[in-house]
């Protein structure tokens, strides 16, 4: 067997160990492991003290415990021969036994939280108000999304053609929709724009404002992708003789898009946070239908409820766009230089 | 204007990068299938020279004619003048996104509007022609820098140009890879192209140069035939220069 270089652990398995120390330690043999787990599961069920608040000597039978435990954990995850399954799996169960004693022990009103904050028959009753609420969310996010991308992609289309005049107008644009807030541009668009002869509904107003406020981050995002892109490439490709547009169709745009899908998409959700603002114009979307059955039912659970669907919301979406981004990287490869 | 057989013609060209005077009044003309090198030491303008030529630089004064056309008249279209200028690059600059063959064929399709299929014929046998077919459907990024500038130089002649331009084409080619190139540029040079090279390849530019510009400075100081430059030139800073390469 060719000697271990100093890269590669000496031990590579248990017997070498027994080779080279003479004998297993205790410790780490097998025996050992599962028998203190099985002392330590017997302390958990006999001599813990029982739930409630303990007194100052059971204080110290819990501690006793703890320590027993980290310890425990401790062995087996400076066993170098132990597998990273059997460490993940040790190190997880350490903080649900921490989870499970906190429970236990702390003076938590646990019935009176499960009856305020996750009440399911609470829940049942406020459903179709959240439902609905839900849905007017995701057209919100969704059509506010698609206004922004397309605006935001002509404006940094436009800023790309370094005409000054043009450039003035983007820039200010920009520099304005960033600054202004949300609800204002809300309320100005649904109650102020009817004075101008333009009447447009809650939500439609709402998908403008957000829309519009979107697409100016939007633009920088494109923008800064376009800047990314090597100027070799916009050289090689005005050489060949394509003109601007077929320039960035052909070149730039294939290549910025791998770089703006990360900070896309984390617009896409600050954006669709911000659709709660939409409440201010009298939009029920999903916070305000939250709040609203809050105060009926006298009880938050649909509030809490509404964090579980913004989340069904989000991580698909964020999850979505790994996959993009995982997909472009075997499709698109960079020039080493 | 239009002599026959004249390709270009620069008229007392200036270029200017804010207070850098950087071509200081270039004049010369090359004639058809004329192999032109353009050498001289590091800042004096050669990069620049050849880039103001198909105006990815844009002249600050002076006049350029590519085939008797007047390109920095104001209602040229420059896209089409850069139709006929093929040039290759120092770092390659093939698209990452597209394979070699998808490369080649891009600008013939959009620009000169040629079929799918006649343009991927004539890209194939273009990649045949520098010896690299068997990579067609290969991203540039599993390409050796020698095969990349092979593509490249592929890419440019897909669009059938009359001039070719070479702004220091094997300067980032490892040396094993260089010859490969300089055979490609080589056989171009015997079939009739005209060609523009800055490079620092003596072997090269003694064997297929018709004529070397030798730019110090931003002009001019020297243009003749290699045999003239390299073993009959009386100017101090031709023999300078070359005295540090040889």
């Amino acid at each position: 067997m060719a000697k271990p270089t100093s890269l590669q652990t000496n031990i590579a398995r248990l017997s070498d160990l027994k080779d080279k120390v003479g004998h297993v330690p205790f410790i780490r043999r097998n025996s050992f492991v599962y028998g203190s787990l099985s002392l330590i599961v017997i302390y958990a069920l006999f001599l813990l003290p029982s739930k409630g608040s303990p007194e100052t000597i059971d204080l110290g039978r819990i501690v006793l415990f703890c320590l027993l435990l980290l310890i425990w954990a401790f062995i087996i995850f400076t066993d170098e021969l132990k597998s990273e399954k059997l460490k993940t799996v040790v190190v997880f169960s350490v903080f649900i036994i921490a989870a499970w004693l906190y429970y236990r022990y702390s003076t938590a009103r646990w019935g009176e939280m499960g009856y305020l904050f996750f009440n399911l028959e609470m829940v049942q009753k406020a459903w179709p108000t959240l439902v609905e609420g839900f849905w007017t969310t995701l057209l919100l996010a969704v059509c506010a999304a698609i206004m922004s991308t397309i605006i935001g992609l002509l404006l940094a289309i436009f800023r790309s053609f370094d005409n000054a005049v043009l450039n003035f107008f983007i820039i200010a644009y920009v520099d304005f929709f960033r600054a202004m807030p949300i609800i204002v541009l809300m309320m100005l668009i649904y109650y102020a724009l009817p004075f101008m002869g333009i009447r447009l509904s809650a939500i439609v107003s709402g998908i403008l404002a957000l829309g519009l406020n979107s697409s100016a981050y939007v633009s920088e995002i494109f923008r800064a992708g376009f800047l990314s892109i090597k100027k070799g490439q916009i050289e090689a490709s005005r050489a060949l003789g394509l003109n601007p547009i077929q320039t960035m169709r052909f070149v730039i745009l294939p290549q910025a898009f791998r770089v703006v899908i990360p900070p896309l998409v984390g617009n896409y959700v600050a954006s669709a946070k911000d659709t709660a603002l939409a409440s201010s114009i009298s939009i029920i979307e999903l916070l305000k239908a939250g709040l609203s059955q809050k105060s009926l039912l006298a009880n938050p659970s649909p509030l809490i409820f509404v964090t579980a669907l913004y989340l069904v919301m989000f991580v698909p979406l964020t999850r979505f766009s790994g996959y993009l981004e995982k997909r472009m990287k075997e499709s698109q490869r960079q020039v080493r230089l | 204007m239009n002599d026959t057989g004249t390709m270009i013609e620069v008229v007392d060209l200036h270029k200017r990068f804010k207070d850098l005077h950087v071509l200081k009044g270039i004049s010369t003309s090359v004639k058809q299938s004329e192999v032109v090198a353009v050498m001289g030491p590091s800042g004096s303008g050669k990069s620049t020279f050849l880039r103001c030529m198909n105006r990815l630089e844009e002249p600050s004064s002076g006049h350029i004619y590519i085939e008797g056309i007047d390109i920095m008249a104001p209602y040229i279209d420059i896209n089409r003048v850069r139709t006929e200028i093929g040039m290759v690059f120092q770092s390659f600059n093939l698209f990452p996104h597209l394979t070699s063959i998808e490369n080649i064929k891009l600008a013939p399709i959009s620009v000169r509007k040629i079929s799918d299929k006649e343009a991927t014929d004539r890209g194939m046998a273009l990649l045949d022609k520098v010896g690299l077919a068997d990579k067609a459907n290969v991203y540039p990024e599993q390409l050796s820098g020698g095969q990349q500038q092979r593509v490249a130089i592929a890419r440019a002649l897909a669009m059938q140009p009359q001039i070719m331009f070479f702004d220091e084409p094997t300067s980032a080619l490892d040396p094993e890879m260089i010859g490969e190139v300089l055979d490609v540029m080589r056989n171009m040079a015997r079939e009739g192209m005209t060609m523009m090279v800055v490079s620092h390849e003596m072997g090269f530019i003694k064997e297929a140069a018709d004529r070397i510009l030798f730019l110090v400075d931003g002009l001019i100081v020297e243009d003749g035939t290699p045999d003239q430059i390299f073993n009959y030139s009386k100017n101090e800073r031709t023999l300078e220069f070359l005295s540090k390469i040889i």
